[in-house]
């Protein structure tokens, strides 16, 4: 089995473990069979909202990674929306010039506002995937910044030329799922919470096993349970391939 | 490695597409999982006005299992609990039983929750509470339940420091802030996680207070067996958090002592 985790924070500061441990970490993603990863940065190492400065520095650590593990580390370029279109322009420049491959927005802001728009059109104008954090806000009264399925699916519509993954495929839900169904440029990754029996098979029911990708989160989440979402789950060989690889390598262009 | 299973249920849960499991076809699925045997709780004791018509059906439906040992479930908040207590403790195979003080509103700390200690010790039965069904943000959107906080458990644990309980459902952060400060507790590892779960939580607690739980239906099971398959611990710990310290938590004594 082989597989690209879409999904992961090599360096989280939150755990101590520093750049050695980013390397271990790496180290037990290969020897799971996980053969290519996506570093989204420590998003919340300085709370929901960082300044420039702070974002500059999440970023630079993502392209320490990339530059360790060459080929094997693809890096998303996390961005602070609410900094406005100059930050959000500088700052993607730089990643861009640096190889980073898409964008990644977390609770700054709900995926709803404003302030996306400048985001969405640097991705558009790079040819960027945005990895949207997004949780269902049913039982959790965070709205204001956190974006709900239906912000997403907002997000997706008001820029379908822009390839959008919806983060945390268990925390969204069955109503996750039914509320970005329509949006084909919106695919979902399994990541979130503990591996809830009957989700997966759900979302690809529902969304088409194209619009289903593995991500883990690690290091809240372990390698292993991560992937047996998807290999416990009842899915032919073919379908489990493409969420486990072959729909991340096409999204990310890897060979 | 002899898989023993702390934590599977039967029955339909009405919130998710789970599968709605038969002792049959539990014993099947996880036979079909690799592990040999589990305790098994009965899902419709969890919302019925009283949990005694699903722990008879429970005992009905694991008679002739040899994989799955009942574990009936106690609703101390309710009038007649010694008397369903007593009930359970009648069939030999019942070892432990199960409180779920959220759904069944209580708290730990009720004076009935301290007689329903005292009764299962006189039985020399086990007590297991368990902590969540599910992850509190995915309750269903009309529901206000939340888990047992880990200080309630906490405080009922010093209230009780001879007492092995068995605690199923506990995160990570939870367990880690509870077992290294009582002994006697037996935490499952169904809901703990982190990127190496088994080593990590080695750190700071013995083999000896953790078990094997899938949480089945709810979570994926092979999942469950993931996270020990593939910690890197020795294989005397594997052994021991695979099932010996379930089956030693469950045999403090043999059954004929009870009598």
């Amino acid at each position: 089995m082989r597989a690209i985790d879409i999904h992961t924070h090599p360096l989280l500061r939150d755990d101590h473990r520093g750049r050695a441990g980013a390397a271990q970490l790496i180290g037990r993603a290969k020897a799971n069979g996980i053969e290519h990863i996506v570093a989204l940065g420590d998003v919340l190492g300085f709370g929901r909202k960082p300044t420039e400065a702070q974002i500059r520095r999440i970023n630079d650590e993502t392209a320490w990674l990339m530059k360790s593990h060459a080929g094997y580390v693809t890096g998303f370029c996390y961005l602070n929306p609410l900094l406005g279109e100059r930050a959000v322009g500088r700052e993607v420049d730089r990643c861009v010039a640096r190889g980073f491959r898409g964008i990644k927005l977390e609770i700054a802001n709900n995926a709803r506002d404003a302030c996306m728009r400048p985001v969405m059109a640097a991705a558009r104008q790079n040819g960027l995937v945005v990895l949207q954090h997004a949780w269902s806000m049913t039982k959790i009264r965070q709205r204001g910044f956190h974006t709900d399925p239906e912000d997403a699916a907002l997000l997706a519509r008001r820029f379908p030329e822009v390839r959008i993954i919806m983060a945390h495929l268990t925390g969204c839900g069955v109503r996750g799922v039914l509320a970005v169904k329509d949006c084909d440029n919106l695919s979902v990754d399994t990541s979130g919470a503990a591996p809830e029996e009957g989700i997966v098979e759900y979302a690809v029911e529902q969304l088409g096993a194209d619009r289903v990708l593995y991500g883990s989160d690690v290091p809240i989440r372990d390698f292993a349970v991560a992937l047996a979402r998807v290999t416990g789950a009842k899915l032919d060989a073919a379908t489990r391939r493409k969420i486990l690889r072959d729909n991340a390598r096409a999204l990310l262009k890897l060979p | 490695m002899n898989y023993f299973d702390a934590n599977t249920w039967i029955g339909r849960w009405p919130f998710a597409f789970l599968a709605a499991h038969t002792a049959g076809s539990l014993a099947g699925h996880l036979a079909r999982q690799g592990i040999g045997r589990a305790l098994v709780s009965p899902l419709d004791a969890v919302f019925a006005p009283e949990p005694g018509p699903a722990n008879r059906a429970l005992l009905r439906a694991v008679r002739n299992s040899g994989k799955l040992e009942p574990v009936p479930v106690i609703n101390p908040a309710l009038a007649n609990w010694r008397e369903e207590l007593a009930a359970c403790a009648s069939d030999p195979r019942v070892r432990a039983v199960r409180v779920l003080p959220r759904y069944h509103h209580y708290r730990l700390g009720a004076p009935a929750v301290g007689g329903l200690v005292r009764e299962l010790g006189r039985l020399r039965l086990r007590l297991i509470v368990q902590i969540r069904l599910i992850d509190e943000r995915h309750e269903f959107h009309a529901m206000n339940l939340k888990p047992v906080p880990a200080g309630e458990l906490g405080t009922f644990l010093r209230n009780h420091p001879a007492l092995p309980v068995l605690a199923g459902g506990l995160l990570r952060r939870e367990l880690l802030s509870l077992a290294p400060k009582h002994p006697r507790l037996i935490a499952d590892l169904s809901w703990a996680e982190w990127h190496d779960t088994v080593p990590h939580l080695l750190e700071s607690v013995p083999a000896r207070q953790l078990a094997f739980a899938t949480h089945t239906p709810f979570l994926v099971t092979a999942a469950g067996r993931a996270k020990l398959d593939t910690a890197a611990i020795p294989f005397s710990k594997r052994t021991a958090i695979a099932g010996a310290n379930l089956e030693q938590f469950l045999s403090h004594e043999t059954k004929s002592d009870r009598r």
